[in-house]
């Protein structure tokens, strides 16, 4: 008696089967819920404790903890600036403000039309091109506040469909830590490559 | 003849304390109940049950008083507060209050005892029933209502001065008020029920400036 | 176990040398040494988490002093311990200093203060004063979690302790930490309760006052408490309990660490068992039954009334005239003086303490080979045929559950449902009600050759009872066979619901018993005869029987001594009518209920907390009960009563106080020898299982006996006890009367869509003897062909031991 749709049941049947305790499979079944409403909510915990043969409240514990899982609905452009030391050091809380300040949105809100959410971010691995930014987990080092003020105009602009860390690097980027080699045209979160068995993701991004 | 100059003798000590105590300044009876003395300012009387400024009940029913009491007078049950219409601040207030006067030693260690300062000794002493029953004082008979006045079981008694109740509250204070700099000049208990009469607590500097102690000087 | 001498190893604490246990956790062994180091997190009976970090203690292992938390590290040869050392002071206060920094100081309205292990341990290795100045975490105060217990995460210290019970030992985790980082919290998911069996125990694990019992909540002070050791009787395996009473009111029970029982756990049941006590509705005065209205009245016309009668029946028709039910409920002291006045007094043999949804006498009282609850923690092997443990017998299911989960044995489950002890099970079998020899004889027949072969090892303890109304007796004698016949040493555990059966049993509350484990034409009876004068060697009948002689009339007098049959008898129509059509009832028993009020007198009891007497259990420990408060008005102990009532009736049982009854028993029950309460008091304060040397006579062997196999083509119906029911005690119960089911049948979804039910429909079950209205809940433990109906619940009629069962959906 799943709420999810049928596709979403054959792909968590598939996550389950590849760990040897159904329990193990959590983190990426609550992917999975997340995937399927947008955020996780409180059914789709409920559901991925059934798959997984453990309470609803061992699901919130390990969701509550990690602060990918979003639990409240997110914008169409999730701005994630980080604000751990390095960033800090290099303008880091300047370049939130101004993010906050241009979007209107303060820090783990959303605005009323669902387009941007912003939040402040521990670190993002991006120490050498401090202060860096996401969006939509993508990418882009060296931001100063002005240009991350035009970052958010853009997005509320240009709207588009796909955030390319390239595209926004070029845009409104500084500094970078290091030479990206291998150029990401779908975007990190496609469909679940992080959780596919290594040299089995389809070239075209999943299903 | 010898017997008659000792009596005699004897008789002037008494003659002698019987002129001084009608001219003279030796007067030592006073004439209670039509006159009082002036009592210690500590002295251990029957107790009262305070209310903070805004009404509330200051006892919260811990039971602290019925723990250290020695003559194990005191009873207290506690009781949920209504959140919606709390007697006390916090969870709980003391539902059921009762003191046996017959028991007590006026002995003051549920004053000390109390964390709310909920229970205040008066220096009210007269209070002699004629029933053991009415020697059990309950929450009714001790707690002050919501001027500050606290009831008195003989109100018409003419030995009772029902003024003393009034200076009940507050005045055993062994702690600092809350020791956050929050309250820095902000009046916070008071000797009386009803609007604060006292300063409120200097701050840390006003103190140093008073007793001569400077900043780094560590004490 | 490993075999083997257990290895000592040398440490030095604080300057001295003990001699320790290898492998010992350091702050065990320190304590064992006479050296206490604080702990909030640590817990006897759970695995080390190290999570508050208070026990950090100064150790050199050879490598240079190091700080290491002492619940985490196991000792080791030539350890030095430094537990007073300024590094070690240093650290535990500041430690403390940080458990306190978010801990708000409302001791005064905290239930836990004056008990709490963090004001004490503030107070003996904290630092006195806190830096701390600023605001402290403010969280909604006191949020209710379950019906039982209340949570105040402001006071919480995050020692994983109830998060750990509920994960580990009783195994419903409902409640964990969220939030995890710098806000951590520990709450419930969202509308799921923590609807656990066991949510009590971890208000007593909480080392603060986070977690508070409704029931107790505000209800007294610690240091206002009087306390005595006793033994709950809401659990047949009779776990320790200390009961703490503040102005002759019970406010709380705690359990009692306890290796032989119940290691301190208590379930729900036994924790907050306590309010029916104080119940308004107790009886305080007997009563007797005036032109059809019961009047309070004296003791002495009370007696009269009521042995006059019983004697006239006795003189006019034979003590065959005349039948006891009841008795389990009581204490042995009670229940001996109950079989001594059926036999001495009433002369009859009809007596039972069960109500006809039990094992028989036989085997209740004389297994041969008797498993022992510690014995659960050696075996290779347990099987639990029987009533689900977690509903019925929450002692033994939290140590089948350790068993299995911790300690390795293989666990076989065979219920026809699902129940508590499935997910650690290594094998469940599920069966249609009525069908369960059909099951036990595929067993033999090879059907499941990994359940034989678990079988078949060298330890297997089998905790075997009648799992569902539907089976008979038989099926659970014939699955004791079949264990009895595997390979290795079996040992068996026969279940019964009802608190004392086991001691009314011992004491002869049975048609074909006698005192102390011996059968009423038995050789034993001769000894018996020297106490008690000539007796019955004819068995008597049984609660079914005496039913049914009530009916036809051959019985016209009935003795109810704590016992309900109408709520409680399988078939309760039968009861209703048999109690209808008596001549005579007197009832002995603690309010009017459905079935004391067909009584013509009723005698006002004692109850638990309120007489002293001995105890036993499922495994036949006989443990001490005490009294701590009086009973209310003219209560008086059963034994008392029955004494009056035998010197009217002409026949004296001199009986003169419960001590001295425990004395007789110990002269007159071959079982119980050696059994004295000075024996319980001081040496054996755990209790002893009985009998403490030699074989019971009555020395049962299951022998499987074949019984029709019922196959119906329609539903089954299972029919079972669950914790909460209309019981009587747990009807006056406020707490616990509201977290019975209610009139409910559970059905599996492909047989609610099969019915074209949804949740919350009513459905209308029919039997052949008697239907009902339930309210349907969807459930996938049930399994499709069987509905589950659990037993006496408020509201609901009962259907009676048949397994065939018409459902279909009642019009609204």
């Amino acid at each position: 008696m799943s709420h999810w749709s049928e596709s979403t049941q054959e792909r968590a049947r598939e996550i389950i089967d590849l760990y040897p305790q159904k329990r193990s499979a959590v983190m990426p079944l609550l992917y999975l819920a997340m995937a399927e409403e947008g955020h996780l909510t409180e059914t789709g915990m409920e559901e991925v404790a059934r798959w997984c043969e453990i309470t609803p409240a061992q699901v919130l514990s390990v969701a509550s903890f990690y602060t990918m899982y979003k639990r409240e609905r997110t914008g169409k452009y999730l701005i994630s600036c980080c604000t751990s030391i390095s960033c800090m050091l290099l303008g880091g809380d300047e370049v939130m403000h101004a993010v906050e300040d241009e979007s209107g949105v303060p820090h783990g809100e959303t605005d009323e039309e669902g387009l941007l959410s912003v939040e402040h971010a521990e670190c993002i691995g991006a120490c050498g091109g401090a202060p860096a930014v996401q969006v939509n987990y993508e990418l882009i080092e060296g931001v100063t506040p002005d240009k991350a003020r035009d970052l958010v105009t853009w997005l509320k602009k240009a709207r588009p469909v796909v955030v390319n860390t390239d595209e926004m690097q070029e845009l409104f980027g500084g500094r970078r830590s290091f030479d990206w080699a291998i150029p990401e045209t779908d975007g990190a979160i496609g469909p679940f490559p992080a959780f596919q068995p290594l040299g089995t993701v389809e070239s075209e991004g999943g299903e | 003849m010898g017997v008659l100059a000792e009596f005699l003798k004897g008789l002037a000590v008494t003659g002698k304390t019987m002129i001084r105590t009608i001219f003279g300044d030796g007067l030592v009876t006073t004439q209670y109940p039509k006159e009082k003395r002036q009592k210690p300012q500590r002295f251990h009387g029957r107790h009262v049950l305070n209310r903070y400024p805004d009404g509330m009940e200051k006892c919260i029913g811990c039971e602290l008083c019925a723990g250290v009491c020695p003559a194990k007078c005191i009873y207290v049950r506690g009781e949920d507060n209504d959140p919606d219409n709390p007697t006390s601040p916090g969870e709980r207030y003391g539902y059921v209050y009762e003191i046996n006067m017959l028991r007590c030693i006026f002995c003051g260690l549920c004053v000390e005892a109390c964390p709310t300062e909920a229970i205040t000794m008066t220096t009210l002493f007269e209070f002699s029933t004629t029933s053991r029953n009415d020697a059990i004082y309950t929450r009714e008979t001790l707690l002050m209502d919501e001027k500050g006045n606290v009831p008195h079981m003989f109100p018409e008694d003419p030995l009772i001065e029902p003024k003393e109740l009034l200076t009940a509250d507050g005045w055993v204070r062994a702690t600092a008020p809350a020791g956050m700099a929050a309250y820095e000049g902000v009046q916070m208990w008071q000797r009386t029920a009803g609007p604060a009469d006292w300063s409120p607590e200097p701050s840390q500097d006003e103190i140093d400036a008073t007793t001569g102690k400077s900043e780094d000087g560590d004490g | 176990m490993t075999s083997g001498q257990p290895e000592f190893v040398t440490i030095t604490i604080d300057g001295r040398e003990h001699q320790v246990l290898s492998g010992e956790m350091l702050i065990t062994a320190a304590e064992d040494s006479g050296t206490y180091i604080p702990r909030f997190c640590w817990h006897p009976r759970m695995t080390p988490v190290g999570m508050c970090r208070v026990c950090i203690v100064e150790v050199d292992t050879g490598r240079g002093p190091a700080l290491i938390p002492a619940c985490m590290n196991p000792v080791s040869d030539g350890m030095v311990v430094a537990t007073q050392s300024d590094v070690t002071k240093k650290a535990q206060e500041a430690v403390l200093e940080f458990l306190l920094a978010n801990h708000p100081l409302d001791c005064p309205v905290c239930d836990k203060g004056g008990e709490c292990p963090l004001q004490d341990q503030a107070l003996s290795h904290g630092p006195g004063e806190s830096r701390f100045v600023e605001i402290k975490r403010n969280y909604e105060k006191p949020i209710p979690i379950s019906d039982l217990v209340l949570l105040d995460r402001e006071r919480c210290i995050l020692c994983d302790r109830c998060t750990r019970f509920s994960r580990e030992i009783s195994g419903d985790p409902l409640i964990e930490f969220f939030d995890r980082g710098n806000k951590t919290q520990v709450n419930t998911f969202p509308d799921h309760p923590f609807a656990s069996y066991f949510s009590g125990n971890t208000v007593q694990l909480c080392p603060v006052g986070a977690l508070t019992a409704g029931p107790y909540r505000f209800r007294a002070r610690p240091w206002d408490l009087l306390k005595v050791v006793s033994s709950s009787l809401f659990d047949t395996a009779h776990p320790r309990i200390e009961v703490h009473a503040s102005q002759n009111e019970i406010v709380r029970y705690t359990g009692v660490d306890n290796d032989a029982t119940n290691h301190g756990w208590l379930s729900d049941k036994a924790r907050f068992g306590f309010e029916y006590i104080h119940s308004e509705d107790r009886l305080g005065a007997p009563l007797v039954r005036r032109k059809g209205v019961y009047e309070a009245t004296d003791w002495a016309e009370a007696i009269d009334v009521a042995a006059d009668r019983l004697g006239l029946i006795r003189d006019e028709s034979g003590g065959d005239a005349l039948a006891v039910i009841g008795g389990a409920h009581g204490t042995n002291e009670d229940a001996y003086a109950l079989s001594k006045f059926a036999r001495v007094a009433l002369g009859t043999n009809n007596v039972d303490c069960r109500l006809g949804d039990s094992l028989s006498s036989h085997f209740l009282a004389g297994t041969v080979d008797r498993a022992t609850i510690g014995q659960l923690d050696d075996a290779d092997t347990i099987l639990v045929w029987g009533p689900d443990l977690k509903e019925e017998h929450p002692t033994l299911y939290l140590r089948v559950r350790r068993a299995a989960q911790e300690l390795g044995a293989e666990l076989v489950v065979v219920h026809p449902r699902a129940t508590g002890l499935d997910d650690v099970a290594f094998r469940k079998l599920t069966y249609r009600p009525g069908e369960g020899f059909d099951l036990v004889q595929a067993l033999d027949d090879g059907r499941y050759p990994d359940v034989i072969e678990a079988l078949d090892a060298d330890n297997v303890v089998a905790l075997i009872g009648i799992a569902s109304h539907a089976d008979g007796p038989h099926v659970a004698e014939a699955v004791a066979a079949l264990v009895r016949a595997r390979r290795g040493r079996s040992d068996l555990l026969p279940l019964n619901s009802r608190a004392n059966t086991y001691g009314a049993l011992d004491m002869g509350l049975a048609p074909d018993l006698l005192p102390g484990r011996v059968g009423v034409s038995q050789e034993g009876v001769g000894r018996l005869r020297d106490h008690w004068g000539e007796v019955p060697s004819v068995p008597g009948r049984d609660t079914a029987g005496i039913l049914e002689g009530l009916i036809s009339g051959e019985i016209r007098g009935l003795l109810l001594v704590g016992a309900d049959p109408v709520r409680d008898f399988p078939i309760p129509a039968l009861a209703e009518e048999a109690l209808e059509a008596a001549e005579w009832v007197v009832a002995i028993d603690l309010f009017i209920t459905d079935s004391t009020r067909h009584a013509e007198v009723i005698l006002p009891a004692e109850t638990f907390t309120e007489k002293e007497g001995t105890v036993t259990n499922v495994e036949g420990r006989v443990q001490k009960l005490n009294n701590i408060r009086p009973g209310p008005g003219q209560t008086r102990p059963d034994w008392a009563m029955l004494d009056d009532l035998a010197h009217r009736i002409g026949a004296p049982l001199g009986l003169s106080s419960a001590e001295a009854i425990s004395k007789e028993i110990s002269t007159v029950a071959p079982a119980y020898v050696g059994v004295s309460w000075d024996l319980l008091e001081w040496e054996a304060r755990d209790g002893v299982v009985v009998p403490l040397e030699g074989e019971s006579q009555l020395a049962h062997i299951p022998v499987a006996v074949a019984t029709d196999g019922k196959r119906e083509n329609g539903l089954s119906l299972h029919v079972a006890r669950t914790m909460y029911d209309d019981g009587v005690r747990l009807r006056h119960s406020p707490s616990l009367s509201r977290l019975a089911l209610g009139p409910v049948v559970l059905v599996n979804p492909l047989d609610a869509t099969a019915l074209d039910a949804v949740p919350g429909d009513s459905l209308r079950l029919v039997t052949v003897s008697g239907e009902g209205r339930f309210e349907m809940v969807v459930d996938e433990g049930t399994p499709a062909g069987t509905v589950y109906v659990p037993f006496n619940q408020p509201g609901a009629t009962a259907l009676g031991i048949d397994s065939a069962v018409e459902a279909e959906v009642a019009d609204a």
